[in-house]
């Protein structure tokens, strides 16, 4: 069975496949390796391989385990009592349905027998939209993803509320960020996934001046974004500060954060301090809604404000994030000097 | 000269000093509107006001104030006597005195709330130098009211005399402004290389000056580059070669600092395989900067 994720966009923000393959972006680190005669030290680890997320659409839902189909075949997973399952809400695997696009975080009991897997945790349909408000009618909104095309929000009645209360301003030119379920054109939102800033978009506030060069790690949120042609488990991330002479419009500035100039390809190792889980990870898109939003994640304690990397779901998951909550505290650490 | 020559020439040259604060408040209050647009956090009094009021809010303040200082500037030769005169400067004399009143309540209520006098500069919280700056100023207004009409100053004696109070009444009132270490600091800073925008161009004539360039051109193919990227304060650029016979790529690393920079220069067989790390036909050369900034 061909599957695909729900969403579909027509994306205009550049992606690491847009004009040039990621084995094309993976030689730049060959070519960097030419140069310098240093100890790369961290940087002569390679790029993370997805160990413990699968994603892919629900073939069948058994008693005891899930069939599902993703880009490498048919697999399995078993299920087991303590098994989460999110489906706007926390359900069992019975209320999942043939097609449902799923995210898969797995462990392997046996490593001596990798293909056995058990699911821990498993998304269904789940889906964010984080942009600027053009349109509201009622609870139903447009929403402009800044350059990943439009997309239409429905809001329901029970979650409303709650979503007022982290986004009191749901009126055209302002911010929002849901995470809810995916339906053939709209997300049915469900949870904010951050408070809304208190600017109107393409506004944030300037980062502040820093006398000498960046100090890493950066520390700030880390979020996650639908692939939007991206392959589904991807493991990347957008970035907020691509180098502007690569292409990049920086329409509001880099963000709250004063990060490097990089480009697309170029490996950062992210941690998430919740977990104290940690990757290297290319750069396969420029991190447009992370430059809009200076936000903090209160995951565990407080993050400092700012989005320092919009990962993909696989990455996030990998990375033990928990897809519902939006995001984790982060640090960033890039190569410079 | 006696103390009430001082007093006269510090009555006089209030039009234009006052004018001067308001018009350079407005355009550092409209650069700040035009350039953030953000409603939450600006600055100012406007910071008490609801969310919705406060640009404006602002708004309206720029307006007020460049409209108060053309009008001095336009009345300035006027008689105090003269309606439109009276009211320009009683309308001054009101603005500081509010403005006063304003900020000491911000500083009650927002206590880390910035004045927003000159826009941008202003983000230091409300502290006595200000209020003490928007009284003085209400104060110099005060007298302006029945000033005579601004006038050449009759003799040299004079004219130092009006000099010297200028200077004086600035250096108060740039004393009494938290805004100028603000400036100073902005004008002096320069962001770090990994955060500047350097145009390619710039890093293609460094590394065309470069004498890593001139040894290493025999060996490209063209000097077309086929890959360029940035990581922080160095700029990639992959240019395709032959080497011995051998297709290679010739990747040059700009450091982005400034003039006289360092640029390194490495050397990969393109026939290699490259899942077993680069295959390295000459050692990384870097050439030392002459002029490091």
């Amino acid at each position: 069975m061909a599957w695909r994720w729900l969403q579909s966009h027509t994306g205009k923000v550049r992606h690491i496949g847009d004009s040039a393959t990621p084995d094309w972006y993976a030689r730049r680190a060959l070519l960097r390796a030419a140069v310098f005669d240093q100890d790369p030290g961290q940087w002569t680890r390679q790029p993370a391989v997805a160990t413990s997320v699968t994603v892919g659409a629900l073939v069948d839902v058994r008693a005891d385990s899930l069939v599902v189909d993703t880009d490498r075949g048919t697999e399995f997973f078993a299920l087991s009592p303590t098994t989460m399952t999110w489906l706007g809400a926390s359900t069992s695997p019975s209320a999942l349905r043939f097609g449902d696009p799923l995210v898969i975080r797995h462990r392997t009991p046996n490593p001596d027998l990798p293909e056995q897997r058990v699911a821990e945790r498993i998304w269904a349909r789940i889906g964010r939209v984080s942009g600027t408000i053009v349109e509201a009618y009622g609870r139903e909104f447009l929403v402009d993803m800044h350059g990943q095309g439009r997309q239409h929000v429905v809001v329901p009645p029970a979650a409303s509320r709650q979503i007022q209360v982290r986004f009191p301003r749901l009126a055209p030119g302002y911010l929002i960020d849901v995470i809810g379920t995916r339906h053939r054109d709209h997300l049915l939102a469900v949870t904010p996934a951050t408070a809304q800033p208190p600017y109107h978009a393409g506004h944030s506030p300037v980062p502040p001046m820093v006398n000498g060069h960046v100090v890493m790690p950066v520390s700030g949120s880390a979020v996650w974004h639908e692939p939007d042609g991206e392959p589904p488990g991807l493991l990347g991330l957008g970035y907020p500060a691509i180098d502007p002479e690569s292409g990049t419009e920086l329409v509001g500035g880099t963000g709250c954060v004063r990060l490097p100039y990089l480009s697309l390809g170029t490996e950062v190792r992210i941690r998430n301090e919740c977990s104290e889980r940690a990757a290297m990870l290319p750069v396969t898109s420029e991190g447009v809604i992370a430059r809009q939003f200076c936000d903090r994640c209160v995951k565990c304690g407080t993050s400092p404000k700012g989005r320092v990397a919009d990962l993909t779901i696989a990455a996030f998951v990998e990375l033990g994030g928990n897809l519902e909550d939006g995001c984790f505290n982060a640090t960033l650490t890039t190569r410079t000097g | 000269m006696n103390d009430v020559s001082v007093l006269a020439a510090a009555r006089e040259i209030q039009v234009p000093l006052l004018a001067a604060v308001l018009i350079t408040g407005c355009a550092a209050k409209a650069a700040y509107l035009l350039g953030t647009r953000t409603v939450g956090g600006r600055p100012g009094p406007t910071a008490t006001f609801p969310l919705g009021s406060r640009r404006p809010a602002a708004t309206a303040l720029c307006v007020i104030e460049l409209a108060l200082g053309a009008a001095l500037l336009l009345t300035a030769t006027l008689a105090w006597a003269s309606p439109a005169a009276l009211a320009v400067r009683v309308a001054v004399a009101l603005l500081f005195g509010t403005g006063a009143g304003a900020l000491w309540v911000l500083r009650a209520r927002r206590p880390d709330a910035g004045c927003g006098c000159f826009g941008e500069l202003s983000t230091t919280p409300v502290g006595w130098r200000v209020i003490m700056r928007a009284v003085l100023l209400c104060a110099a207004a005060l007298p302006l009211i029945d000033a005579p009409p601004l006038h050449m100053p009759a003799s040299a004696a004079q004219a130092w005399l009006t000099l010297g109070v200028i200077v004086g009444e600035v250096a108060v009132i740039m004393a009494l402004s938290p805004e100028i270490s603000q400036l100073l600091l902005r004008l002096s800073h320069a962001d770090p290389c990994e955060v500047r925008e350097v145009p390619i161009a710039r890093t293609q004539s460094a590394l065309h000056a470069s004498a890593i360039w001139r040894r290493y051109r025999q060996f490209l193919v063209t000097t077309d580059a086929a890959d360029i990227w940035r990581e922080g304060c160095w700029r990639f650029l992959v240019y395709p070669g032959m080497l011995s016979s051998r297709p290679v790529e010739v990747v040059f690393a700009v450091h982005l600092a400034g003039r006289g920079t360092p640029v390194r220069v490495g050397v990969l067989d393109t026939g290699a395989n490259l899942t077993e790390g680069p295959l390295r036909l000459s050692s990384p050369v870097l050439e030392k900067p002459k002029n490091k900034e």
